[in-house]
């Protein structure tokens, strides 16, 4: 695998699967009426190469005004894609986003692959929108969680699809990680014991 | 034919063989990641774009 670190921006070729093609559209909405993401769940090692399916893609949404969400929601009708939770904006908004639950977005008449977007509620959600890493594929850019922290939470998390996510992502960026700061999450997140998994 | 007497089931055997089988999928990840790391993107992408594309 080759890819380049360009400040804090990983860049690679590869050809796109599906998937990658439908998460591309999908965030170029969220781009587009500036609303900030960030991707956090396994689709991060999918994207660099793992070898396994997934039938959800989660992010982190910034909190934003209903105006602003309204206009989201009707950009991605436009771009082919609908709410799976409701048809109601406000009650997406109201009854699911402002109580801190998610709301999912497949393309329409799909329900997977899926979009599951919740609003920041914790430090840890604010910590890793605020410091999420920009990955640019084949000229794309696409928002991800910095690889410390989805290293360290994939082994909390602790499922074995989660520990092989961690491993292989460890496997891929070992080298490049700031290790004091995948130190701190994993004293936080109290995963010491698991950290000898990965080697 | 539907066999009526159900087999023995040691548990202790089975929970050992689960771990081998974990033990042997984690090192599975590993030999793909060093793997990964050797190949071309185009080559693994292309692989990786026909098993997703599925």
């Amino acid at each position: 695998m080759e890819f380049e670190f360009k400040g804090s921006r990983i860049v690679f070729k590869k050809e796109l699967s599906s998937l990658d093609k439908l998460v591309i559209k999908f965030t170029k909405a969220l781009a587009k009426l500036k609303v900030d993401y960030v991707i956090i769940s396994g689709y991060i090692a999918i994207l660099f190469g793992r070898s396994r399916n997934t039938e959800d893609v989660d992010l982190f949404i910034e909190e934003m005004p209903f105006e602003k969400f309204k206009a989201f929601w009707q950009e991605l009708g436009k771009e082919g894609f609908e709410c799976l939770n409701t048809s109601s904006i406000e009650e997406a908004y109201n009854d699911y986003l402002k109580e801190n639950l998610a709301v999912r977005f497949a393309e329409k008449g799909m329900v997977q692959p899926n979009f599951e977007l919740k609003f920041p509620k914790t430090d840890l959600n604010h910590y890793s929108i605020k410091n999420k890493m920009v990955v640019e594929i084949n000229g794309e850019m696409l928002n991800t969680s910095r690889m410390e922290l989805q290293i360290a939470f994939k082994l909390y998390l602790g499922s074995d699809k989660d520990i092989e996510d961690a491993i292989h992502l460890w496997e891929m960026f070992k080298g490049r990680l700031n290790l004091e700061l995948f130190n701190g999450f994993v004293k936080r997140l109290k995963v010491e014991d698991k950290v000898k998994l990965l080697e | 034919m539907f066999v009526k007497k159900l087999p023995k089931i040691d548990l202790k055997e089975l929970k050992r063989e689960m771990e081998l089988n974990r033990q042997q999928r984690l090192e599975f990840v590993r030999q793909y990641a060093d793997w990964l790391k050797k190949t071309p993107n185009k080559v693994w992408s292309k692989q990786q774009a026909k098993y997703l594309n599925k």
